[in-house]
Protein backbone atom coordinates (compact mmCIF):
# COMPACT_ATOMS: atom_id res chain seq x y z
CA UNK A 1 0.00 0.00 0.00
CA UNK A 2 1.48 3.31 -1.07
CA UNK A 3 1.42 6.49 0.98
CA UNK A 4 -1.12 8.03 -1.39
CA UNK A 5 -3.38 5.01 -1.00
CA UNK A 6 -3.02 5.22 2.75
CA UNK A 7 -4.00 8.88 2.77
CA UNK A 8 -6.96 8.21 0.52
CA UNK A 9 -8.13 5.35 2.70
CA UNK A 10 -7.68 7.45 5.85
CA UNK A 11 -9.67 10.32 4.33
CA UNK A 12 -12.42 7.94 3.23
CA UNK A 13 -12.70 6.33 6.64
CA UNK A 14 -12.57 9.69 8.40
CA UNK A 15 -15.47 11.01 6.33
CA UNK A 16 -17.36 7.75 6.78
CA UNK A 17 -16.86 7.88 10.56
CA UNK A 18 -18.03 11.50 10.79
CA UNK A 19 -21.07 10.79 8.62
CA UNK A 20 -21.77 7.71 10.72
CA UNK A 21 -21.79 9.47 14.08
CA UNK A 22 -23.48 12.65 12.84
CA UNK A 23 -26.09 11.41 10.38
CA UNK A 24 -26.45 7.67 10.01
CA UNK A 25 -26.56 6.89 13.71
CA UNK A 26 -29.96 8.56 14.00
CA UNK A 27 -31.40 6.72 11.01
CA UNK A 28 -33.42 3.93 12.55
CA UNK A 29 -35.31 1.70 10.13
CA UNK A 30 -37.10 -1.24 11.73
CA UNK A 31 -34.52 -1.21 14.51
CA UNK A 32 -31.56 -1.27 12.13
CA UNK A 33 -28.92 1.43 11.79
CA UNK A 34 -26.84 1.63 8.59
CA UNK A 35 -23.13 1.36 9.32
CA UNK A 36 -21.31 3.25 6.62
CA UNK A 37 -17.98 3.05 8.40
CA UNK A 38 -18.19 -0.74 8.45
CA UNK A 39 -19.04 -0.91 4.74
CA UNK A 40 -16.16 1.39 3.79
CA UNK A 41 -13.82 -0.60 6.01
CA UNK A 42 -14.83 -3.80 4.25
CA UNK A 43 -14.15 -2.19 0.87
CA UNK A 44 -10.72 -0.94 1.94
CA UNK A 45 -9.84 -4.29 3.50
CA UNK A 46 -10.89 -6.27 0.43
CA UNK A 47 -8.92 -4.03 -1.88
CA UNK A 48 -5.82 -3.58 0.25
CA UNK A 49 -5.45 -6.68 2.38
CA UNK A 50 -5.25 -7.67 6.00
CA UNK A 51 -2.58 -5.31 7.34
CA UNK A 52 -4.24 -2.31 5.73
CA UNK A 53 -7.62 -3.61 6.91
CA UNK A 54 -6.51 -3.95 10.51
CA UNK A 55 -4.87 -0.52 10.50
CA UNK A 56 -7.89 1.05 8.83
CA UNK A 57 -10.21 -0.59 11.37
CA UNK A 58 -8.12 0.70 14.25
CA UNK A 59 -8.10 4.23 12.82
CA UNK A 60 -11.83 4.26 12.04
CA UNK A 61 -12.68 2.96 15.50
CA UNK A 62 -10.49 5.60 17.08
CA UNK A 63 -12.29 8.36 15.18
CA UNK A 64 -15.72 6.98 16.12
CA UNK A 65 -14.83 6.55 19.80
CA UNK A 66 -13.26 10.00 19.97
CA UNK A 67 -16.14 11.76 18.22
CA UNK A 68 -18.75 10.15 20.46
CA UNK A 69 -16.62 10.39 23.64
CA UNK A 70 -17.25 6.70 24.00
CA UNK A 71 -15.02 4.11 25.58
CA UNK A 72 -11.77 4.61 23.76
CA UNK A 73 -10.55 1.40 22.16
CA UNK A 74 -13.84 -0.50 22.12
CA UNK A 75 -14.78 0.18 18.51
CA UNK A 76 -11.12 0.10 17.50
CA UNK A 77 -10.70 -3.37 18.92
CA UNK A 78 -13.66 -4.86 17.09
CA UNK A 79 -13.01 -3.03 13.82
CA UNK A 80 -9.32 -3.99 13.86
CA UNK A 81 -10.18 -7.69 14.04
CA UNK A 82 -12.98 -7.24 11.46
CA UNK A 83 -10.67 -5.41 9.05
CA UNK A 84 -7.99 -8.06 9.43
CA UNK A 85 -10.38 -10.96 8.81
CA UNK A 86 -11.95 -9.34 5.76
CA UNK A 87 -8.50 -8.39 4.50
CA UNK A 88 -7.39 -12.01 4.73
CA UNK A 89 -10.50 -13.11 2.90
CA UNK A 90 -9.78 -10.54 0.19
CA UNK A 91 -6.18 -11.68 -0.08
CA UNK A 92 -7.09 -15.31 -0.41
CA UNK A 93 -10.38 -16.86 -1.46
CA UNK A 94 -12.36 -13.66 -1.87
CA UNK A 95 -10.26 -11.98 -4.50
CA UNK A 96 -11.85 -11.32 -7.87
CA UNK A 97 -15.22 -12.56 -6.61
CA UNK A 98 -18.08 -10.24 -7.48
CA UNK A 99 -20.04 -11.30 -4.43
CA UNK A 100 -17.12 -10.81 -2.04
CA UNK A 101 -18.09 -7.28 -0.86
CA UNK A 102 -21.70 -8.30 -0.19
CA UNK A 103 -20.76 -11.52 1.55
CA UNK A 104 -18.11 -9.72 3.58
CA UNK A 105 -20.46 -6.94 4.63
CA UNK A 106 -23.15 -9.39 5.69
CA UNK A 107 -20.72 -11.49 7.71
CA UNK A 108 -18.85 -8.58 9.24
CA UNK A 109 -22.08 -6.90 10.30
CA UNK A 110 -22.87 -9.95 12.40
CA UNK A 111 -19.31 -10.20 13.66
CA UNK A 112 -19.24 -6.55 14.59
CA UNK A 113 -22.58 -6.67 16.41
CA UNK A 114 -21.63 -9.75 18.39
CA UNK A 115 -18.08 -8.52 18.91
CA UNK A 116 -19.33 -5.33 20.54
CA UNK A 117 -21.83 -7.39 22.53
CA UNK A 118 -19.09 -9.68 23.81
CA UNK A 119 -16.81 -6.80 24.75
CA UNK A 120 -19.65 -5.13 26.69
CA UNK A 121 -20.36 -8.44 28.38
CA UNK A 122 -16.69 -8.92 29.28
CA UNK A 123 -16.59 -5.44 30.77
CA UNK A 124 -19.54 -6.31 32.96
CA UNK A 125 -21.79 -3.80 31.24
CA UNK A 126 -25.30 -4.29 29.97
CA UNK A 127 -25.25 -6.66 26.99
CA UNK A 128 -28.78 -6.94 25.56
CA UNK A 129 -28.36 -9.92 23.26
CA UNK A 130 -32.06 -9.93 22.34
CA UNK A 131 -32.02 -6.32 21.18
CA UNK A 132 -28.81 -6.93 19.23
CA UNK A 133 -30.36 -9.96 17.54
CA UNK A 134 -33.47 -8.02 16.60
CA UNK A 135 -31.49 -5.08 15.22
CA UNK A 136 -28.80 -6.97 13.34
CA UNK A 137 -31.05 -8.28 10.54
CA UNK A 138 -32.34 -4.91 9.31
CA UNK A 139 -28.82 -3.55 9.79
CA UNK A 140 -27.47 -6.24 7.45
CA UNK A 141 -30.06 -5.28 4.82
CA UNK A 142 -29.25 -1.57 5.14
CA UNK A 143 -25.53 -2.25 4.95
CA UNK A 144 -26.00 -4.41 1.86
CA UNK A 145 -27.86 -1.53 0.22
CA UNK A 146 -24.90 0.73 0.97
CA UNK A 147 -22.35 -1.81 -0.21
CA UNK A 148 -22.76 -1.32 -3.97
CA UNK A 149 -22.19 2.43 -4.14
CA UNK A 150 -19.65 2.48 -1.31
CA UNK A 151 -17.55 -0.30 -2.81
CA UNK A 152 -17.68 1.31 -6.25
CA UNK A 153 -16.47 4.61 -4.79
CA UNK A 154 -13.67 3.02 -2.80
CA UNK A 155 -12.65 0.88 -5.77
CA UNK A 156 -12.49 4.01 -7.89
CA UNK A 157 -10.22 5.74 -5.41
CA UNK A 158 -8.14 2.71 -4.48
CA UNK A 159 -7.49 0.78 -7.63
CA UNK A 160 -7.48 -2.99 -7.15
CA UNK A 161 -4.07 -4.43 -6.47
CA UNK A 162 -1.98 -6.25 -8.97
CA UNK A 163 -2.40 -9.99 -8.85
CA UNK A 164 1.22 -10.25 -7.80
CA UNK A 165 0.42 -8.46 -4.53
CA UNK A 166 -1.96 -11.12 -3.34
CA UNK A 167 -1.08 -13.80 -0.88
CA UNK A 168 0.47 -16.88 -2.30
CA UNK A 169 -0.80 -19.40 0.19
CA UNK A 170 -4.04 -19.78 -1.72
CA UNK A 171 -4.16 -19.70 -5.51
CA UNK A 172 -7.23 -19.75 -7.65
CA UNK A 173 -7.34 -22.34 -10.34
CA UNK A 174 -9.17 -21.81 -13.56
CA UNK B 1 4.13 -39.59 -24.41
CA UNK B 2 2.84 -36.63 -22.43
CA UNK B 3 4.86 -33.44 -22.54
CA UNK B 4 6.72 -32.78 -19.32
CA UNK B 5 5.26 -29.26 -18.85
CA UNK B 6 1.57 -30.24 -19.01
CA UNK B 7 -0.76 -28.68 -16.46
CA UNK B 8 -3.81 -29.80 -14.53
CA UNK B 9 -6.01 -27.69 -16.79
CA UNK B 10 -4.78 -29.64 -19.83
CA UNK B 11 -5.62 -32.90 -18.19
CA UNK B 12 -9.08 -31.86 -17.03
CA UNK B 13 -10.38 -29.59 -19.74
CA UNK B 14 -8.36 -30.76 -22.64
CA UNK B 15 -7.42 -27.21 -23.41
CA UNK B 16 -4.22 -26.36 -25.11
CA UNK B 17 -3.81 -23.27 -22.90
CA UNK B 18 -1.09 -23.52 -20.37
CA UNK B 19 -1.21 -21.93 -16.96
CA UNK B 20 1.23 -19.09 -16.72
CA UNK B 21 4.12 -19.55 -14.43
CA UNK B 22 3.61 -17.93 -11.06
CA UNK B 23 5.14 -14.50 -10.81
CA UNK B 24 7.67 -13.80 -8.15
CA UNK B 25 5.22 -12.39 -5.57
CA UNK B 26 6.46 -9.34 -3.66
CA UNK B 27 4.14 -10.31 -0.82
CA UNK B 28 6.34 -13.27 -0.15
CA UNK B 29 8.64 -10.85 1.56
CA UNK B 30 5.87 -9.87 3.93
CA UNK B 31 5.75 -12.85 6.09
CA UNK B 32 2.74 -14.07 8.00
CA UNK B 33 4.64 -13.21 11.15
CA UNK B 34 4.76 -9.52 10.28
CA UNK B 35 1.07 -9.54 9.44
CA UNK B 36 0.17 -11.17 12.72
CA UNK B 37 2.53 -8.88 14.61
CA UNK B 38 0.74 -5.83 13.22
CA UNK B 39 -2.61 -7.29 14.26
CA UNK B 40 -1.30 -8.17 17.71
CA UNK B 41 0.14 -4.70 18.28
CA UNK B 42 -3.08 -2.98 17.22
CA UNK B 43 -5.21 -5.29 19.38
CA UNK B 44 -2.94 -4.75 22.40
CA UNK B 45 -3.04 -0.98 21.95
CA UNK B 46 -6.84 -1.07 21.61
CA UNK B 47 -7.12 -3.23 24.72
CA UNK B 48 -4.83 -0.90 26.65
CA UNK B 49 -6.91 2.11 25.66
CA UNK B 50 -10.09 0.25 26.53
CA UNK B 51 -8.75 -0.71 29.95
CA UNK B 52 -7.64 2.82 30.80
CA UNK B 53 -10.86 4.31 29.44
CA UNK B 54 -12.95 1.80 31.38
CA UNK B 55 -11.14 2.45 34.64
CA UNK B 56 -11.39 6.26 34.44
CA UNK B 57 -14.16 7.18 32.00
CA UNK B 58 -14.46 10.85 32.97
CA UNK B 59 -10.96 11.85 34.02
CA UNK B 60 -7.30 11.17 33.37
CA UNK B 61 -4.80 11.82 30.61
CA UNK B 62 -6.54 9.60 28.07
CA UNK B 63 -9.89 11.27 28.72
CA UNK B 64 -8.27 14.69 28.31
CA UNK B 65 -6.69 13.60 25.04
CA UNK B 66 -10.01 12.20 23.88
CA UNK B 67 -11.69 15.43 24.88
CA UNK B 68 -9.23 17.45 22.80
CA UNK B 69 -9.74 15.04 19.92
CA UNK B 70 -13.51 15.45 20.20
CA UNK B 71 -13.05 19.23 20.12
CA UNK B 72 -11.01 18.90 16.95
CA UNK B 73 -13.67 16.69 15.33
CA UNK B 74 -16.54 18.95 16.38
CA UNK B 75 -16.46 21.26 13.31
CA UNK B 76 -16.72 18.24 11.02
CA UNK B 77 -19.64 16.82 12.98
CA UNK B 78 -21.42 20.17 13.02
CA UNK B 79 -20.87 20.53 9.27
CA UNK B 80 -22.23 17.03 8.61
CA UNK B 81 -25.25 17.68 10.81
CA UNK B 82 -25.96 20.95 8.98
CA UNK B 83 -25.70 19.26 5.61
CA UNK B 84 -28.16 16.58 6.71
CA UNK B 85 -30.60 18.94 8.41
CA UNK B 86 -32.53 20.10 5.29
CA UNK B 87 -33.14 16.47 4.35
CA UNK B 88 -34.30 15.61 7.84
CA UNK B 89 -36.53 18.66 7.95
CA UNK B 90 -37.98 17.75 4.56
CA UNK B 91 -38.68 14.22 5.71
CA UNK B 92 -40.27 15.43 8.93
CA UNK B 93 -42.34 17.96 7.00
CA UNK B 94 -43.72 15.34 4.66
CA UNK B 95 -44.49 12.87 7.44
CA UNK B 96 -46.13 15.53 9.62
CA UNK B 97 -48.44 16.64 6.79
CA UNK B 98 -50.44 13.46 7.09
CA UNK B 99 -51.46 14.14 10.67
CA UNK B 100 -51.37 17.94 10.66
CA UNK B 101 -55.10 18.59 10.44
CA UNK B 102 -56.18 16.31 13.25
CA UNK B 103 -53.31 17.49 15.43
CA UNK B 104 -54.23 21.13 14.88
CA UNK B 105 -57.71 20.51 16.23
CA UNK B 106 -56.35 18.62 19.21
CA UNK B 107 -53.78 21.29 20.03
CA UNK B 108 -56.32 24.11 19.78
CA UNK B 109 -58.40 22.40 22.43
CA UNK B 110 -55.31 21.80 24.56
CA UNK B 111 -54.26 25.45 24.22
CA UNK B 112 -57.58 26.59 25.64
CA UNK B 113 -57.23 24.28 28.62
CA UNK B 114 -53.65 25.27 29.25
CA UNK B 115 -54.41 28.98 29.08
CA UNK B 116 -56.89 28.65 31.90
CA UNK B 117 -54.53 26.41 33.85
CA UNK B 118 -51.62 28.82 33.35
CA UNK B 119 -53.62 31.65 34.90
CA UNK B 120 -54.38 29.53 37.95
CA UNK B 121 -50.76 28.44 38.19
CA UNK B 122 -49.46 32.01 37.94
CA UNK B 123 -51.65 33.04 40.85
CA UNK B 124 -50.53 30.03 42.88
CA UNK B 125 -46.87 30.66 42.09
CA UNK B 126 -47.17 34.28 43.21
CA UNK B 127 -48.79 33.17 46.43
CA UNK B 128 -46.06 30.57 46.90
CA UNK B 129 -43.32 33.19 46.47
CA UNK B 130 -45.00 35.46 49.01
CA UNK B 131 -45.33 32.66 51.56
CA UNK B 132 -41.73 31.57 51.08
CA UNK B 133 -40.57 35.14 51.62
CA UNK B 134 -42.63 35.34 54.82
CA UNK B 135 -41.21 32.06 56.12
CA UNK B 136 -37.66 32.82 54.94
CA UNK B 137 -37.85 29.43 53.32
CA UNK B 138 -34.42 28.08 52.46
CA UNK B 139 -34.03 25.97 49.35
CA UNK B 140 -31.54 24.96 46.72
CA UNK B 141 -31.61 26.28 43.18
CA UNK B 142 -35.15 26.39 41.80
CA UNK B 143 -36.08 25.65 38.24
CA UNK B 144 -36.13 27.65 36.02
CA UNK B 145 -35.31 30.97 37.71
CA UNK B 146 -32.08 29.81 39.41
CA UNK B 147 -30.64 28.22 36.30
CA UNK B 148 -28.90 29.60 33.26
CA UNK B 149 -29.79 27.73 30.10
CA UNK B 150 -26.85 27.10 27.78
CA UNK B 151 -28.49 26.32 24.47
CA UNK B 152 -26.60 23.97 22.22
CA UNK B 153 -26.85 21.74 19.20
CA UNK B 154 -26.89 17.97 19.22
CA UNK B 155 -23.94 16.92 17.10
CA UNK B 156 -23.87 13.17 17.37
CA UNK B 157 -26.23 10.32 18.14
CA UNK B 158 -24.38 7.26 19.35
CA UNK B 159 -27.35 4.98 19.01
CA UNK B 160 -27.75 1.26 19.41
CA UNK B 161 -28.99 -1.15 22.01
CA UNK B 162 -26.08 -0.56 24.37
CA UNK B 163 -26.70 3.04 25.39
CA UNK B 164 -29.22 5.78 24.78
CA UNK B 165 -26.90 8.73 24.53
CA UNK B 166 -26.12 11.76 22.42
CA UNK B 167 -23.29 14.25 22.16
CA UNK B 168 -23.90 17.97 22.62
CA UNK B 169 -21.82 20.89 21.49
CA UNK B 170 -20.92 22.32 24.92
CA UNK B 171 -18.49 21.16 27.56
CA UNK B 172 -16.65 22.23 30.66
CA UNK B 173 -15.57 25.45 28.95
CA UNK B 174 -19.20 26.56 28.97
CA UNK B 175 -19.79 25.50 32.57
CA UNK B 176 -21.17 22.03 31.97
CA UNK B 177 -20.30 19.53 34.69
CA UNK B 178 -20.97 15.89 35.42
CA UNK B 179 -24.73 15.35 36.01
CA UNK B 180 -25.74 18.72 34.56
CA UNK B 181 -29.46 18.39 33.66
CA UNK B 182 -30.28 18.65 29.97
CA UNK B 183 -33.70 19.82 28.81
CA UNK B 184 -35.39 20.54 25.51
CA UNK B 185 -38.18 23.02 24.88
CA UNK B 186 -40.63 20.26 25.80
CA UNK B 187 -39.13 18.73 28.91
CA UNK B 188 -36.34 16.78 30.54
CA UNK B 189 -33.96 14.98 28.20
CA UNK B 190 -31.32 13.51 30.51
CA UNK B 191 -28.08 14.41 32.20
CA UNK B 192 -24.43 14.84 31.32
CA UNK B 193 -22.50 11.66 32.04
CA UNK B 194 -19.20 12.46 30.35
CA UNK B 195 -18.27 16.13 30.15
CA UNK B 196 -15.54 16.91 27.67
CA UNK B 197 -13.74 20.16 27.04
CA UNK B 198 -16.13 21.44 24.39
CA UNK B 199 -18.47 18.48 23.83
CA UNK B 200 -20.30 16.30 26.33
CA UNK B 201 -22.10 12.98 26.39
CA UNK B 202 -25.71 13.11 27.56
CA UNK B 203 -27.41 9.96 28.79
CA UNK B 204 -31.08 10.05 27.86
CA UNK B 205 -34.02 9.23 30.10
CA UNK B 206 -34.62 6.16 27.97
CA UNK B 207 -31.23 4.68 28.84
CA UNK B 208 -31.61 1.47 30.85
CA UNK B 209 -29.22 2.81 33.50
CA UNK B 210 -31.12 6.06 33.93
CA UNK B 211 -33.30 6.59 37.01
CA UNK B 212 -34.86 9.96 37.79
CA UNK B 213 -36.79 10.66 41.00
CA UNK B 214 -40.13 12.09 39.92
CA UNK B 215 -43.56 12.93 41.29
CA UNK B 216 -47.09 13.27 40.08
CA UNK B 217 -47.90 16.97 39.98
CA UNK B 218 -51.53 16.42 40.96
CA UNK B 219 -51.48 13.59 43.48
CA UNK B 220 -47.89 14.16 44.74
CA UNK B 221 -47.09 10.48 44.41
CA UNK B 222 -43.36 9.89 44.03
CA UNK B 223 -41.52 7.25 42.06
CA UNK B 224 -38.55 6.58 39.83
CA UNK B 225 -38.63 7.24 36.12
CA UNK B 226 -37.10 4.28 34.29
CA UNK B 227 -37.05 3.21 30.68
CA UNK B 228 -40.06 1.32 29.36
CA UNK B 229 -41.09 -0.48 26.21
CA UNK B 230 -41.12 1.22 22.80
CA UNK B 231 -39.55 4.55 23.73
CA UNK B 232 -41.86 5.16 26.66
CA UNK B 233 -40.98 5.57 30.31
CA UNK B 234 -42.42 4.06 33.46
CA UNK B 235 -42.91 5.57 36.88
CA UNK B 236 -41.49 2.77 38.97
CA UNK B 237 -41.72 2.06 42.70
CA UNK B 238 -45.25 3.41 43.11
CA UNK B 239 -47.08 1.42 45.80
CA UNK B 240 -50.44 -0.10 44.92
CA UNK B 241 -52.29 2.00 47.45
CA UNK B 242 -51.12 5.25 45.82
CA UNK B 243 -53.25 7.08 43.30
CA UNK B 244 -51.96 8.02 39.86
CA UNK B 245 -54.42 9.00 37.15
CA UNK B 246 -54.20 8.82 33.41
CA UNK B 247 -53.30 12.24 32.03
CA UNK B 248 -51.41 13.42 35.14
CA UNK B 249 -48.23 15.41 34.62
CA UNK B 250 -44.99 13.98 35.95
CA UNK B 251 -42.15 16.31 36.95
CA UNK B 252 -38.77 15.90 38.61
CA UNK B 253 -39.02 15.50 42.36
CA UNK B 254 -35.94 17.53 43.31
CA UNK B 255 -34.00 17.23 46.53
CA UNK B 256 -35.94 15.82 49.46
CA UNK B 257 -33.08 15.14 51.85
CA UNK B 258 -30.25 17.67 51.94
CA UNK B 259 -27.75 14.93 52.65
CA UNK B 260 -28.55 13.38 49.29
CA UNK B 261 -29.07 16.25 46.88
CA UNK B 262 -30.81 15.29 43.67
CA UNK B 263 -29.18 15.99 40.32
CA UNK B 264 -32.37 17.50 38.99
CA UNK B 265 -34.19 20.49 40.48
CA UNK B 266 -37.86 20.22 41.31
CA UNK B 267 -40.38 20.87 38.57
CA UNK B 268 -38.78 19.96 35.24
CA UNK B 269 -41.57 18.43 33.15
CA UNK B 270 -40.90 14.82 32.20
CA UNK B 271 -44.07 13.46 30.67
CA UNK B 272 -47.69 12.55 30.99
CA UNK B 273 -49.27 9.36 32.33
CA UNK B 274 -50.73 7.34 29.48
CA UNK B 275 -51.77 4.24 31.39
CA UNK B 276 -51.97 2.91 34.93
CA UNK B 277 -52.13 -0.79 35.52
CA UNK B 278 -51.66 -3.33 38.23
CA UNK B 279 -51.49 -7.07 38.66
CA UNK B 280 -51.94 -9.45 41.57
CA UNK B 281 -48.34 -10.58 41.65
CA UNK B 282 -46.68 -7.17 41.15
CA UNK B 283 -45.69 -5.15 44.19
CA UNK B 284 -46.05 -1.80 42.46
CA UNK B 285 -48.33 -0.05 40.02
CA UNK B 286 -47.38 -0.09 36.35
CA UNK B 287 -47.46 3.57 35.39
CA UNK B 288 -46.55 4.23 31.79
CA UNK B 289 -45.32 7.72 30.88
CA UNK B 290 -45.12 9.34 27.47
CA UNK B 291 -42.05 11.61 27.56
CA UNK B 292 -42.65 15.20 26.54
CA UNK B 293 -39.28 15.60 24.85
CA UNK B 294 -38.93 13.99 21.44
CA UNK B 295 -35.91 11.97 22.48
CA UNK B 296 -35.36 10.34 19.11
CA UNK B 297 -35.23 13.55 17.07
CA UNK B 298 -33.49 16.21 19.08
CA UNK B 299 -31.73 18.97 17.19
CA UNK B 300 -30.99 21.31 20.06
CA UNK B 301 -31.15 21.15 23.82
CA UNK B 302 -30.25 23.32 26.80
CA UNK B 303 -27.85 22.56 29.63
CA UNK B 304 -29.06 23.91 32.97
CA UNK B 305 -26.22 25.61 34.81
CA UNK B 306 -27.19 26.68 38.36
CA UNK B 307 -26.68 30.37 39.07
CA UNK B 308 -27.50 30.03 42.75
CA UNK B 309 -25.78 27.65 45.09
CA UNK B 310 -27.29 26.33 48.26
CA UNK B 311 -26.14 28.16 51.36
CA UNK B 312 -24.81 25.81 53.97
CA UNK B 313 -25.74 26.47 57.59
Amino acid sequence: MTLADGLKAAALLFVAAIVQVSIFSQVDILGGVPQLVLVVLVAVSLLRGSVAGATAGFFAGLVVDTATLGQLGLTSLVLTVSGYCIGRYGETTGRDRAHAPYLSVAVVTFLFAFGVLIVHFMLGERAPAGAVMRGVWPTVVLNLILTGPAYALVRRLLRPRERADYATEVQLLG
Amino acid sequence: MAPPNRSGRVAVLGSSLQRSKPNPYPSKARSAMVRRAVLAILVVVALAMLTISFRSPTSGVLHDAQSYGASALRPFEVAATRVARPFRDGYNYVTSLTSAKSELKKYKKMAQDYRAEALRNAAAAQQNDDLQALLRYESGPRYPQDYRAVNTAVISFPSGPFAQQLVIDVGTKQGVRLNTPIVSADGLVGRVTNPGRSTSVVTLLTDPDSAVPARDLKTHVSGLIRHGQGGTLILDRVAKNQVVNKGDWIVTRGTVDRRYPDEYPYGIPIGRVISVGTSDIASFLTVQIQPLAQLDSLDSVAALIPTKHRSHP
